[in-house]
């Protein structure tokens, strides 16, 4: 009796992968075009800056594209397993200057993270350095990877 | 494809895979000359290649992987890394003698001085 029902909902799980796929598509066409008029503005906020998550042991680092921006720019906060980086790039503005192509949008944007591990707040490290924002975690001493040693038989 | 093939697809190595990207680029015009201003976080200055050709300026380079102490796992990569290309068909008014680029913060900044024979010139008319 419920197998129509199944059937049908399978149907859609189709429809879902199919959506993934074309996602893909234009991920990547945006990989090979950089810009692709029109998408700029959904994209914006939700994705920038891209950002890096690092397992790196002790630590967990996550860093961030952001191109001309420098520390005093960010507001980076950490409540609850949750890192919040908020801020905005202004456009680039010159005086005397005429724009005759803009891709470097600007963009106001605030990316959370939900930590996959417990980190020691008060060891929070944050820096800016070529363009990149990199925050260093420390794990709390129970998620620290353990080594044990493997003991010879008696 | 086997299960092994699956596996393998499953921890893609960016720099392998990475298609050439297309750094985001601004260009603007002043009387005087020509400014494009590209974004390139982490990208060092030794690699980064500015040239000026048959009137196109073309930036290419690579952004290298980030290097970490001791083993670690990438959890999430959204930053392009590999090589990146763009190139811009410039205005024949650019001196190619005096181009200028500087890298800051990430954005590199490429300044093209316009010729000055081609700005406007005021030519004195003198009594005979």
């Amino acid at each position: 009796m419920f197998s129509r029902f199944n059937d049908f909902d399978r149907s859609f799980d189709v429809l879902d992968e199919l959506r993934r796929q074309m996602d893909r598509v234009w991920g990547n066409l945006d990989e090979h075009w950089g810009f692709v008029p029109g998408r700029e503005q959904a994209l914006g906020a939700a994705t920038w800056p891209r950002l890096n998550v690092v397992d790196a042991g002790a630590n967990l680092l996550v860093s961030a594209d952001v191109p001309g921006m420098t520390e005093k720019d960010f507001d980076i906060t950490l409540d609850d397993g949750v890192l919040a980086i908020r801020g905005e790039r202004k456009p680039l503005a010159l005086e005397g200057y005429e724009v005759l192509r803009r891709e470097r949008n600007a963009v106001r944007f605030a990316r959370s993270i939900a930590l996959p591990v417990k980190v020691d707040a008060e060891k929070t490290v944050a820096r800016v350095k070529d363009g990149v924002l990199t925050i260093s975690l420390a794990k709390a001493p129970e998620a620290k990877p353990r080594q044990i040693a493997v003991k010879g038989g008696v | 494809m086997s299960a092994k093939d699956l596996q393998k697809t499953d921890k893609i190595d960016p720099a392998k895979h990475a298609v050439t990207f297309r750094p985001r680029v601004d260009v603007l015009e002043s009387a005087s000359e020509y400014l494009v201003v590209a974004d390139m976080p982490g990208v060092t200055r030794e690699a980064i290649d500015v040239k000026f050709e048959n009137g196109a300026l073309t930036l290419t380079g690579r952004r290298a992987e980030e290097s970490h102490e001791g083993a670690s796992t990438t959890l999430t990569q959204e930053q392009r890394i590999g090589s990146f290309e763009r190139a811009f068909a410039m205005p024949e008014d650019v001196d190619a003698e005096k181009i200028s680029a500087e890298l800051a913060n990430g954005v590199l900044s490429v300044r093209l001085p316009k010729q000055s024979a081609k700005q406007p010139r005021k030519i004195e008319v003198r009594a005979s």
